[in-house]
C-alpha cells in the first residue's frame, strides 16, 4: 500500500502543471488554430488566411520580421562572441565590466524605445552630441529613415539591448570549457583563431545553438521598438501588426480574426525556424564527427 | 616587452567602448527626463539638464506688459520668451515649459521692479517636475504601478506553487516520460505568448477576468511554470538525497524534513525564479495591450504615454520608473539567467 502510493507522489506533483497548461497552453492554442480556420459564422474556411495573405502590410510584415531575425541573431552572436571570449579572460574589473554589460538586458522593451527615442529624435542627445563634437552642423533627420535603411536602423538599436543576453549564455559555455583542450592546441602551435574556430567553437556548439534560438524567438516577435520610433506602419513586423489590430482598429468587424490569425502565422514561424535550425545543426554536427 | 603593452592598451581600449556604448545612451536617457520642455526642443543644448535658469525682465511701456527673456548660453545673450501683463500666463509659461513652479502672487513682486527698468533673476528648476507631472497628467499611472505589482505577485505566486512541485518531482523520483515532459517544457517556454494571449480573451471574457490583474498573470504563468519547473528541478538536484536521509534517521519524518531541510536549501532557486516571474509581469507589453487594454500596467500607460502627451521628457520619466525595479532584480537573478536555457551554471 504504501509502496503503491509513493509510485503514485509524482504524478500527484505533477497534476497542477499538467491540467494548468491543459487549460491554458493547449486549449487555447487549439482554439487559436481552430478559429482561425473558421470564418465569422463559424464555418470552416481559409478566409482568414486569405485575407491575412492579402492584407497590405502582410508581405513587408513577414519579410521584415525574417530579415530582422536573422541580422539580429548574426549581429548580436558576433558581438556577444567577443565581449564574452573578452570577459573570460581573467582581469581586474572583469566582474565589474559584467555587471556593466548586464545592464541592456534589464531594459523593459518599452523603456528600451523610449531611450532611443530620446535619443534619435531631431533635437535629441544624439544630435546634440555630434554637434557638440563638431561632426555635424545641422542635427540629422534620423527618424524620417524607410523601408530597409529604417529596417537595418532598428536591428542596430535593437542589439544594444539584446546582446547581453546571447553574451551572458555563452560566458557561462566559456567558462564551463576545460581549458586544458586550449592549452594543448596552443603547445602543438596553433593560432588564437584556430583554438577558437577549431576548439572553442565546436565544444561550445549546444551552447550556442541556447543563444541562437532564444535570439531568433525573439526577434521574430519583435514590435515595440518599431512602432515607437516610427509608429505604426513604417516598419510593419507581424507581431506589430498584432499590436495594429488590437490597439489601433480594434472595432473592426475581422480585427480579432486578423490578430489571431497573425498570431497562429507568427507561431507556426516560429516554430518551424526553431526546428530547421535545429535539424541544421544535427546534421552538420554529424558530419563532424 | 613592447607588444605586451600594446596589446594591453588595444585591449584595455575595446573594454572602455563596450563601457561607454553602454553607459552614455542610459546617461542621457536618464538625464532627458530631467529636461524641461523648453530644453527638450532646444539646440544645440548643454550636456546636462539646468537646475535653474536666469531671465530678465524689462517692461514695454508701448504695450504696458513685461517681456520675459531668458539667457542662453550658447549665444551669450537673452531670447524673449512671451510677453504678458498677466502673472498668469508667466505662471502657466514657467510650469509647462521650464518646469519652474511659481505662484501668481510670487511673480507679480518678483516682476514688479521691471517697471523702473530691466531687471534680472534666476529661478530654481523643479527638477523632479516630469515625475511629478507623468503620474497627474496620465491619470492611470498610480494605478498601473499597483497593477503591475498585483500582476507580478499573482504570477509569482501561480508559477512558484505549480512549476515548484513539478520540479521537485522531476528531481526526485522516476516516472514515465520523463524526458518527454522536460522537452515539453523547452516548448512551452519557446512558445510565442501571442498565440495564447489572443485566445484566451474569449475565456478571461467568459470568466470575467479580462481586465484583470489575475487573467494577466494566468497568461503570464504559462511559461514561468515551466521555468520556475526548471530551475527548482536543477536546484533539487542539487540538494544531496543523503542529507534528506540523515533527516529521517535522526527522527524527521517526510514533511518536517521537507521544510526543515530541503526548503531552507533551495530558497535562492526560489527567489530567482520568483525574479523572473516578476520581470515577466513587470516587462510584458503586448499580453497587457490584448487582455487588460482598459486597466493598464505601468508597461502599457508608459508606452500610451509617448502618444498621447506627446512630450518625450515625459514619457522618459515614466520609462525611468519602469526601468528601475527590473534593473535592481535583473541584478538580483543574474546568476541564475542561465538556467532559464538548459543546465549551464555560473
Amino acid at each position: 500500500m504504501n509502496k503503491k502510493f509513493k509510485k503514485l507522489v509524482p504524478y500527484v506533483l505533477l497534476t497542477p502543471a499538467l491540467v494548468y497548461y491543459l487549460l491554458f497552453w493547449i486549449r487555447p492554442v487549439l482554439r487559436a488554430f481552430v478559429e482561425s480556420v473558421t470564418d465569422l459564422e463559424g464555418k470552416l474556411s481559409f478566409s482568414n488566411y486569405i485575407n491575412v495573405f492579402q492584407d497590405s502590410y502582410f508581405k513587408q510584415a513577414f519579410s521584415n520580421s525574417i530579415i530582422f531575425a536573422v541580422f539580429s541573431v548574426i549581429l548580436s552572436f558576433v558581438l556577444a562572441f567577443l565581449v564574452a571570449l573578452l570577459l573570460n579572460r581573467k582581469f581586474r574589473g572583469a566582474n565589474l565590466l559584467l555587471f556593466i554589460a548586464l545592464v541592456p538586458m534589464a531594459f523593459p522593451p518599452t523603456a528600451v524605445a523610449i531611450l532611443w527615442k530620446t535619443g534619435f529624435t531631431t533635437f535629441g542627445w544624439i544630435n546634440n552630441i555630434l554637434v557638440q563634437l563638431n561632426l555635424i552642423s545641422e542635427p540629422i533627420l534620423w527618424l524620417t529613415a524607410k523601408g530597409n535603411e529604417a529596417l537595418f536602423f532598428l536591428i542596430f538599436i535593437d542589439t544594444w539591448t539584446v546582446m547581453p543576453s546571447v553574451m551572458i549564455i555563452l560566458l557561462a559555455g566559456l567558462q564551463n570549457l576545460n581549458k586544458e583542450y586550449e592549452e594543448a592546441a596552443v603547445i602543438l602551435g596553433a593560432s588564437k583563431f584556430q583554438v577558437i574556430k577549431d576548439i572553442i567553437m565546436p565544444i561550445l556548439r549546444p551552447t550556442i545553438v541556447t543563444a541562437v534560438i532564444l535570439r531568433m524567438i525573439g526577434a521574430l516577435q519583435v514590435w515595440m521598438i518599431a512602432v515607437m520610433m516610427f509608429g505604426y506602419g513604417r516598419v510593419p513586423f507581424l507581431v506589430e501588426r498584432i499590436a495594429y489590430y488590437t490597439d489601433i482598429v480594434p472595432m473592426l468587424e475581422n480585427s480579432y480574426k486578423m490578430s489571431l490569425t497573425y498570431s497562429v502565422v507568427v507561431t507556426i514561424i516560429v516554430l518551424v525556424s526553431v526546428t530547421a535550425y535545429l535539424r541544421a545543426n544535427r546534421t552538420k554536427q554529424g558530419g563532424v564527427v | 616587452m613592447n607588444n605586451k603593452i600594446l596589446s594591453k592598451t588595444v585591449f584595455y581600449l575595446v573594454v572602455t567602448t563596450i563601457v561607454l556604448a553602454i553607459l552614455i545612451p542610459i546617461f542621457f536617457f536618464v538625464s532627458s527626463s530631467f529636461y524641461s520642455g523648453y530644453e527638450m526642443y532646444r539646440f544645440p543644448k548643454p550636456m546636462f539638464p539646468e537646475t535653474k535658469f536666469e531671465f530678465k525682465i524689462d517692461w514695454d511701456t508701448e504695450y504696458n506688459m513685461y517681456n520675459l527673456m531668458i539667457y542662453e548660453q550658447s549665444e551669450d545673450a537673452y531670447e524673449l520668451l512671451i510677453s504678458s501683463a498677466k502673472p498668469k500666463d508667466f505662471r502657466r509659461y514657467l510650469k509647462r515649459e521650464l518646469s519652474i513652479v511659481k505662484e501668481d502672487e510670487e511673480i507679480e513682486a518678483d516682476f514688479a521692479p521691471a517697471k523702473d527698468g530691466p531687471i534680472y533673476l534666476t529661478y530654481k528648476k523643479n527638477m523632479f517636475y516630469n515625475y511629478v507631472t507623468f503620474f497627474s497628467i496620465t491619470n492611470k499611472a498610480e494605478k498601473a504601478i499597483v497593477n503591475s505589482l498585483m500582476a507580478a505577485g499573482w504570477t509569482i505566486l501561480i508559477s512558484l506553487t505549480i512549476g515548484s512541485m513539478a520540479g521537485y518531482a522531476m528531481a526526485r523520483y522516476k516516472f514515465k516520460g520523463k524526458e518527454r515532459l522536460s522537452v515539453s517544457l523547452l516548448l512551452v517556454r519557446m512558445f510565442p505568448i501571442v498565440a495564447v494571449s489572443i485566445p484566451m480573451l474569449v475565456y478571461l471574457i467568459k470568466m470575467g477576468l479580462n481586465n484583470t490583474m489575475i487573467g494577466l498573470a494566468v497568461v503570464y504563468s504559462v511559461s514561468n511554470i515551466a521555468l520556475t519547473a526548471w530551475i527548482t528541478n536543477s536546484i533539487f538536484l542539487g540538494i544531496s538525497v543523503e542529507l534528506e536521509e540523515a533527516s529521517i534517521v535522526f527522527g524527521a519524518n517526510k514533511i518536517q524534513t521537507f521544510f526543515k531541510i530541503t526548503l531552507p536549501l533551495a530558497v535562492p532557486g526560489l527567489i530567482a525564479s520568483s525574479m523572473y516571474a516578476f520581470l515577466t509581469a513587470w516587462n510584458d507589453a503586448i499580453t497587457a495591450l490584448i487582455l487588460s487594454g482598459d486597466n493598464p500596467t505601468l508597461s502599457l500607460v508608459v508606452y500610451k504615454a509617448l502618444g498621447s502627451s506627446g512630450a518625450m521628457q515625459l514619457a522618459a520619466a515614466g520609462a525611468v520608473i519602469l526601468f528601475l525595479p527590473a534593473l535592481i532584480f535583473t541584478f538580483i537573478i543574474k546568476n541564475y539567467i542561465n538556467q532559464m536555457w538548459g543546465d549551464v551554471k555560473f
